[in-house]
């Protein structure tokens, strides 16, 4: 099949956009888009309801290909769905099992293993977390140590997964596992799915700055994994891993939630008044609002540039790369601009309480929840490959340095 | 007059040994922990030690220190992230106190300044619509972001008496007409708002007749000068832990701190805290000098500093990977306390205004 024309992609990403919209303003219940719009944490419960409702709209996996249930989405349509759901203040659509390990399974796992998993992370049935990163091996992460020895049927991993996100939820961890020591670092390496319930998982809490725990440390000691739930073949784990990794920096989410909190920037800078005067008017935020416009409008083009390449492969690898350096410190500042501009409100709150449902001490009812995202996105340019390693692979596989 | 520096190099070594001692990062959790957001030993101790009487005049029983003593102090309260109300008290509410109370205000506050027994708190930012009125006797209006404001014995309110003119007034936080409504801010200390709905204040009305608008500048300023020394510790400690952390995470089998990418920007914070503490020594300077050339220097200072400081300490959470978010990393309490010092009496936009109005004045 050959690919739709642009202009085709580009309608059908427009009407998908209206559709969302449409989904936010009558289907979405309440209670879920007033949490999400005060920024307030959620729940699990109130995740799997999300992730749910996006599986019962036919949106869950349809980035997916169609005999897996998917839609096929266009890489332009995927942008839009998650662009436009940000710009509207939703939840996060948890990426683990849908965006993550999903395709991993369908392109490189058994008949069995799609047959098993795929249903249940269509419809969010079985939450999953990944685990990559190693107390050792973070930005290097081939330089992880965690060991899976085969032992008859099944291998018995050891070692100590870091920053586990939401492995206190999780029925199933993706896990970067060594298999072969003497290999080079990255031959070693194998993809192995671990029930969570097992023997020897421990998960214990990391506390964030805003006093949540979302991420973890997950020690794994003699835990016994089925050697069926080996994706591919042995050693083959950093390419699948990579894979992964390609679809972890496609560029998401990051616009839209750059565009949100601008947004909300500009309101509050309209609706604040200072000495007598809108914060809009006074020339020193108005100056700062305007540079962030147009930082905006720049990271919004290339972002649609880049999606547009990848719809009709002329993309030069660069891209992803770009949008989430662009998009996590165009984000960041405009967060930190946000906080200041909140005043007194924006310091206002102890971060115990940044987790309750309870109203803010001072400003208007979401300074708590912008404060909790604005804590939580500190880290935006740390995970999901830190803006120095993604400049550090862009030098090297794009420029050729 | 100056405070000698001999004084000075003792009230550095004596406050840097106490925190070594007793405020320590692990130590510092149980004060976290406190319901006062600060804690009470700590305040008694450093009333032992003498700090609290550190502004009052030498026949007082204080040391009668200048801004460069304030700042020996203010480093150390940023470098190891004191939680007591060093800089709202004994700097800032004290200081405002001695150049605006009477002779017999002075006599009733002073010593229990310097004893610790009364904490007083400087309310300074009026609520929006809600602008604090002085009729006489009692006091109407509404003060937003108190710092420790929680547990203050006593206020000290800036407002306009009837005929608009700038007064301040000494207020029972506790009397009757007055609400008060704690809350912890995001760096755990305390803060409150007021509501003053005809509480009973007393003028404070100098001998000198200094004029409360006078005395109200003046005391902002120091407020912003002893908070380019709080910076300054903060950042001092920031630059020393990330370097550390450089040369001992290992990551591609070799420390990070040999990747130039990270050593130029390490250089880039060095150049930072060096302007940091070229400019607040300026500005420690600046407070006793002409008012014109004073509203230059120490807005200057406040304003850069705000935005270097918060620059440095962003490095610090990058270069520290994921544990710079953690809670268990000091780095990410700086963060925090970066974050409440920004907004604390003047912000840095109020204070680039004014120090672009005094430059292009020249
Ligand atoms: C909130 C949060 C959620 C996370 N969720 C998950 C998850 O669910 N699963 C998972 O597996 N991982 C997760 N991570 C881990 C994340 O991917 C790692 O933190 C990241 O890879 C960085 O690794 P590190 O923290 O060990 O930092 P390090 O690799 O130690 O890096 C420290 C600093 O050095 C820089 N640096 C390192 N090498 C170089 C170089 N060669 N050149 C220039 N600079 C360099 C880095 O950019 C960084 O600034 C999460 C992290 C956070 C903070």
């Amino acid at each position: 099949m050959s690919p739709a024309p642009l202009s085709e992609l580009r309608a059908r990403a427009d009407s998908l956009r209206q559709a969302v919209r449409d989904f936010h303003a009558t289907v979405m219940p309440v209670d879920l888009r007033d949490k999400s719009h005060r920024h307030q944490v959620l729940s699990k419960d109130d995740y799997v309801r999300w992730m749910r409702l996006l599986d019962q709209q036919g949106w869950s996996v349809a980035h997916w290909p169609e005999e897996y249930g998917g839609k096929g989405w266009s890489p332009l349509e995927r942008f839009a769905f998650e662009d436009e759901l940000a710009r509207l203040g939703c939840p996060w659509v948890i990426p683990f099992g849908v965006k993550y390990v999903g395709p991993v399974i369908y392109a490189f796992g058994s008949d069995a293993q799609k047959q098993r998993f795929l249903p249940g992370i269509k419809t969010t049935e079985e939450f999953w977390a990944q685990g990559y990163s190693e107390p050792g091996a973070g930005s290097d992460l081939a330089g992880l140590r965690t060991t899976a020895i085969r032992d008859g049927d099944h291998y018995v991993v050891n070692g100590q997964k870091v920053w586990t996100t939401y492995a206190q939820w999780a029925d199933w961890l993706f896990c970067l596992v060594r298999t072969d020591k003497d290999d080079k670092p990255q031959s070693g390496i194998s993809f192995l799915l671990i029930d969570m319930k097992s023997p020897g998982v421990k998960v214990v809490p990391i506390r964030t700055m805003d006093g949540y725990a979302h991420v973890n440390e997950v020690w794994l000691e003699d835990v016994k994994v089925p050697a069926e739930n080996l994706i591919g073949e042995e050693g083959k784990g950093w390419t699948y891993a990579k894979f992964l990794l390609k679809n972890e920096r496609t560029a998401g989410a990051i616009v839209g939630w750059a565009w949100h909190v601008l947004d909300r920037l500009k309101r509050h800078a309209r609706e604040s008044v200072v000495n007598g005067l809108p914060l809009i008017e006074q020339p020193l935020l108005r100056h700062r609002l305007g540079e962030f416009e147009l930082r905006f409008l720049a990271l919004e083009l290339a972002a649609y540039q880049a999606v547009e390449a990848m719809c009709d492969g002329s993309e030069s690898g660069s891209e992803a790369s770009l949008i989430k350096i662009r998009g996590t410190e165009l984000y960041q500042e405009v967060m930190e601009t946000l906080v200041e501009a909140l005043g007194a409100a924006g310091v206002a709150c102890d971060v115990e309480a940044l987790h309750s449902a309870g109203l803010p001490p001072l400003g208007p009812d979401d300074a708590g929840g912008i404060l909790k995202d604005h804590f939580y996105n500190r880290a935006a340019t740390i995970f999901g490959g830190s803006s120095e390693i993604q400049r550090n692979i862009v030098a090297k596989v794009v420029l050729g340095l | 007059m100056s405070t000698d520096l001999e004084t000075i190099g003792m009230l550095r070594d004596s406050a840097a040994r106490y925190a070594d001692d007793n405020y320590s990062f692990h130590q510092r959790w149980s004060v976290l922990a406190r319901p006062e957001g600060y804690s009470p030993q700590a305040w008694s101790d450093l009333a032992e030690f003498g700090f609290l009487a550190l502004r009052l005049p030498e026949d007082d029983g204080g040391l009668d220190g200048d801004a460069v003593a304030v700042g020996a102090i203010m480093e150390i309260v940023g470098a190891r992230l004191l939680m007591e109300p060093v800089l709202a008290s004994a700097v800032v509410a004290t200081g405002l106190l001695l150049k605006l109370g009477s002779a017999s205000q002075k006599a009733a506050l002073l010593p229990r300044l310097a004893d610790g027994s009364l904490i007083l708190a400087f309310a300074d930012e009026d609520e929006a619509g809600n602008a604090c009125v002085f009729d006489g006797s009692r006091l109407i209006g509404g003060k937003l972001g108190v710092l420790h404001g929680d547990v203050a014995g006593e206020l000290l309110v800036s407002a306009r008496d009837t005929a608009g003119a700038p007064v301040v007034l000494r207020v029972g936080a506790d009397a009757a007409g007055v609400s008060r409504r704690g809350y912890r801010l995001v760096d755990g200390r305390g803060a409150a708002r007021f509501s003053f709905d005809g509480a009973p204040a007393e003028l404070l009305q100098p001998e000198s007749g200094l004029s409360a608008a006078a005395a109200l500048a003046e005391t902002r300023d120091e407020a912003a000068v002893a908070l380019c020394a709080e910076s300054l510790g903060i950042v001092r400690k920031l630059v020393e832990i990330t370097t550390d952390y450089l040369k001992v995470r290992k990551q591609f089998g070799r420390v990070i701190g040999s990747n130039q990418a990270l050593q130029h920007r390490m250089v880039d914070c060095l150049l930072l805290q060096e302007e940091i503490r070229a400019l607040t020594a300026a500005a420690q300077q600046a407070l006793a000098g002409p008012a014109a050339e004073r509203t230059r220097i120490v807005s200057g200072a406040r304003a850069y500093v705000v935005h270097a400081a918060r620059k440095v300490c962003n490095e610090a959470v990058q270069m520290h990977g994921g544990l710079g978010v953690t809670d268990e990393l000091d780095v990410s309490h700086y963060f925090r306390r970066l974050m409440v010092n920004a907004a604390l009496f003047g912000n840095r936009d109020v204070h680039f205004t004014r120090f672009t109005d005094a430059a292009l004045a020249r």
